[in-house]
């Protein structure tokens, strides 16, 4: 790769140079003599601009067979409404050729976005005081650290904002650190009361849904031929994600395919078999709109527990998806536990795998660099759910003990307790690649639907979604926070 | 002409190394098509196509940075400073300390260009060029976010860059100096050097020191088309065409190229005689259809006995800059070096040294 255009986010070959160039005058020649170019590349879907050399060939390609994309000038429409609905075009031959195998860049390198908001700049004090504080522990001066995790409580008690609150509970992860009590980090509490804290972090910010839209983005694009499509849900908590799909296969022109959904969800207690009545909801659902619906819950201790027959997959008819929104990064506590998954995932031969992840390195075996990232992460996680006008709600009080309780995990937990393992889209990349998945790019359209998206939120104009080598990340500010990324299986 | 457009290709491209002009000839295809006939901008389109990075606090070949977003206007400041000595600092960034107590050290408040359109202070060309200022230049690097055209028009980019300013000048943490001030620079390249201009002369009026400007070939124009706007359209990547659209979008709807903001030393401009004025280093690039304008704005400088240092670069197109493989790069590194290292800030010496490189 030339090296001066990498730094800029450019992948070019330096023995492709002389050809990228030759592309860009001769679409350059193109533009120039055709008035219209210019609109039908404005509406076409674009695909990962760091690989100039593939995106200056589609679009030539766009430019010189117009697939399905009519010139009309009355299509020059602006923004389209906030609900999504499937893609029209893009057929899949061409998709397929458009995605070429990514390497990996070299991330070797450690890196820190730091973002500093007004309020931080006062809470300095009590940041070195975590700081010093973890350092102590790092060095196993156990006293030292009880010392300072108690100023830290004071500190933080009159540190108003998100500051105060994120310092509160990385004081309490600290503390149970030092007195080495109950290292689960508080993990031991019913899943359904985990559920019920996820649907308040649903509800008082962006996050979810826009895992939830972009992975759904990304299905859409997948299944646009197929006559019966299969979702497997590797965590289906309260299928939240799933209603806006269905909607979106109901108003595809041609009519619906009909939907299979396979939720996986823990273990049932005897009193209630939560995955079914959620079954049952969808399934009224589905049959409201007018999509043709099958469901099936599993339940799991855990994902690695999972064998490919038990998903009764149906490969001569159906169209198969497998959807993990938060859930991979549990698997990284047991050695092996995520590869065996993926293995499993691979070979039930999905057309299209959708992940979710956090955008954060979290789980770095020394425990003081894992501190600094995740105060670092939680700290600008918070500040997105800080609005100064409004109230707070119950939902966001709640998000911020769902969180908590992530935050408690991350310091106090070790081994197979800790489970919030979060590591960065870079370090999945490679992961994926080992096992035998390729990268499948998201597109522009996904990105400007995802930013109509959060617009609607308070505080809207903090969001931001980027691109980032074919995966969609939305942040707070500056600071990638989540990450949402497809992928297919190699060679596919 | 299609054969009188193949000779301007060439040329080009033989002009500037293989992998700038695919750089630059990228970027003027992304523009392309972001800029709509009817003056309208695919904002969503341009901010998928940026190529961005985060900061990093961790040092990266010297240096490190840390984003400052400003919770009323969501505007981002990036600050980049060279490694601290200390490797236990990094990672974390202390806000309670000056720069130094003994020494002087310059800070850049830079505003990127884009031509009021594009870019942000997280696109990766601006951030790999504000790094190579901190370990080139040894100065300390605030790149500035401003509202864009058209959403957003004269005079937002100026309030913006002024308010900017008088941030820098306030954080305790950019002090240095045994008087503990902040001893700050404006610069900018294209639309950043036309409102480092303008924050300039706000500062002035308003008694806020500023020790000097750097232009990096800044934008400026007219009505009148000049010999080089006629010489060089559309030979080295820029059309007329192409400066008068951002001209539109920015200027205030019905004005013309001979408003104050694009044209400030013209009919309708404002005379800087007997102003206090920070003494300026412009660099023209030989290359670019706008330099009579920029030649133009040192003369107007020049004659209202102001210190001006004018790099004219000869062979240069815009963006040079953005890689350093050639040699246009590396004087520019070195005239800013001196330019904000030098002994005699006061100084008011009418004579500006003109610099020419084959």
């Amino acid at each position: 790769m030339d090296e001066l255009l990498e730094v800029l986010g450019y992948k070019v070959r330096s023995s492709e140079m002389a050809e990228v160039a030759q592309k860009l005058e001769q679409l350059e020649m193109v533009l120039s003599n055709d008035d219209v170019g210019s609109t039908v590349l404005n509406d076409t879907v674009h695909y990962n601009p760091s690989d100039l050399s593939n995106w200056v060939e589609t679009m030539l390609s766009e430019l010189n067979n117009p697939e399905s994309s009519d010139l009309d000038p009355t299509r020059i429409c602006e923004d389209r409404s906030a609900f999504p609905k499937a893609e029209e075009g893009a057929d899949e031959e061409a998709s397929s050729k458009r995605i070429r195998l990514e390497s990996v860049g070299s991330w070797g390198e450690l890196t820190r976005p730091l973002v500093v908001v007004d309020s931080q700049e006062t809470g300095v004090r009590l940041v070195h005081a975590l700081v010093a504080c973890a350092e102590a522990i790092q060095q196993q001066d156990l006293n030292l650290a009880d010392a300072l995790v108690k100023s830290v409580g004071t500190l933080a008690a009159s540190q108003a904002g998100a500051m105060g609150k994120v310092a509160t509970y990385f004081a309490q992860g600290l503390a149970r650190r030092i007195y080495a009590a109950d290292l689960s980090g508080g993990s031991s509490v019913g899943s359904s009361f985990e559920e019920a804290l996820q649907m308040h972090f649903y509800e008082s910010c962006p996050y979810l849904k826009f895992a939830h839209f972009t992975a759904n983005q990304a299905i859409l694009e997948a299944v646009t031929t197929a006559r019966r499509v299969h979702v497997i849900d590797l965590g289906l908590n309260q299928g939240m994600q799933w209603p806006a799909l269905m909607q979106a296969l109901a108003v595809r022109p041609g009519g619906p395919p009909s939907f299979r959904l396979t939720g996986v969800g823990p273990p049932q207690t005897e009193s209630s078999d939560s995955l079914q009545q959620l079954g049952w909801k969808l399934a009224q659902f589905a049959q409201a709109i007018g999509v043709e619906f099958e469901f099936k819950g599993l339940a799991a201790e855990s994902l690695s527990d999972l064998e490919p027959e038990m998903f009764e997959t149906r490969p001569e008819s159906e169209t198969l998806v497998v959807n993990s929104v938060f859930e991979l990064h549990r698997l990284l506590n047991r050695s092996g536990s995520v590869e065996k998954l993926l293995t499993t995932v691979k070979t039930v031969k999905p057309r299209i795998v959708t992940t979710v992840e956090q955008e954060a390195n979290h789980n770095g075996v020394v425990f003081l660099d894992r501190f600094n990232e995740a105060l670092h992460y939680y700290s600008s996680l918070f500040d997105s759910l800080e609005d100064s006008y409004t109230l707070p709600s119950q939902d966001r009080v709640m998000s911020e003990v769902y969180l908590g309780r992530q935050i408690v995990n991350v310091v106090a937990a070790e081994g197979t307790d800790r489970v919030e393992r979060h590591e960065t889209l870079a370090q999945w990349k490679v992961r994926m690649g080992s096992v035998g998945f390729d990268p499948v790019p998201l597109g522009s359209s996904a990105f400007k639907q995802a930013s109509m998206l959060l617009s609607v939120f308070a505080g809207g104009d903090g969001y931001r979604v980027e691109e980032n080598d074919g995966c969609l990340m939305l942040g707070w500010q500056t600071r990638p926070l989540i990450a949402t990324s497809a992928w297919k299986l190699a060679g596919a | 002409m299609a054969g009188g457009n193949e000779v301007n290709l060439n040329e080009c491209k033989r002009i500037v190394p293989l992998n700038t002009w695919v750089l630059i000839s990228n970027f003027k295809l992304a523009y392309t098509l972001l800029r709509r006939p009817d003056g309208s901008f695919n904002r969503d389109l341009a901010e998928f196509l940026d190529r961005k990075v985060p900061a990093n606090s961790f040092p990266v070949d010297g240096v490190f940075s840390f984003d400052h977003v400003d919770t009323s206007t969501s505007l981002l400041t990036r600050i980049y400073l060279p490694a601290p000595l200390y490797p236990s600092r990094h990672g974390s960034v202390d806000l309670s300390e000056p720069l130094s107590t003994t020494d002087i050290v310059p800070v850049l408040v830079f505003f990127h260009g884009g031509s009021f359109t594009h870019s942000s202070a997280n696109s990766a060309i601006y951030d790999t060029f504000c790094r190579r200022l901190v370990t080139i230049c040894g100065v300390v690097v605030v790149s500035v976010d401003y509202r864009r055209s058209p959403e957003h028009r004269y005079p937002c980019a100026y309030d913006d860059g002024w308010n900017a300013l008088k941030w820098v000048k306030s954080r305790v943490w950019l002090q240095s100096g045994k008087d503990s001030n902040v001893y700050v620079y404006l610069a900018g390249d294209s639309s950043g050097g036309n409102i480092a201009h303008n924050v300039a002369v706000r500062a002035t009026s308003e008694g806020v020191k500023v020790l000097g400007n750097i232009l990096l070939h800044p934008m400026f124009g007219g009505l009148e088309r000049t010999q080089s706007e006629k010489r060089l359209d559309g030979k080295y990547f820029v059309t007329t065409q192409d400066r008068d659209w951002y001209w539109r979008a920015y200027l205030p709807e019905g004005e013309d190229r001979d408003h104050p903001a694009c044209n400030p030393f013209g009919p309708r401009g404002q005379s800087l005689e007997g102003v206090n004025f920070p003494k300026s280093l412009v660099v023209v690039a030989g290359l670019d259809l706008v330099q009579d304008w920029q030649l133009a704005y040192v003369d107007g400088l020049k004659r209202t006995g102001h210190h001006v240092n004018l790099l004219y670069l000869k062979q240069a197109t815009i963006g040079f800059y953005f890689l350093p493989n050639n040699d246009h790069f590396h004087c520019l590194m070195d005239e800013l070096t001196k330019f904000v290292h030098s002994v005699d800030e006061d100084s008011q010496s009418k004579s500006s040294p003109v610099l020419l490189t084959p």
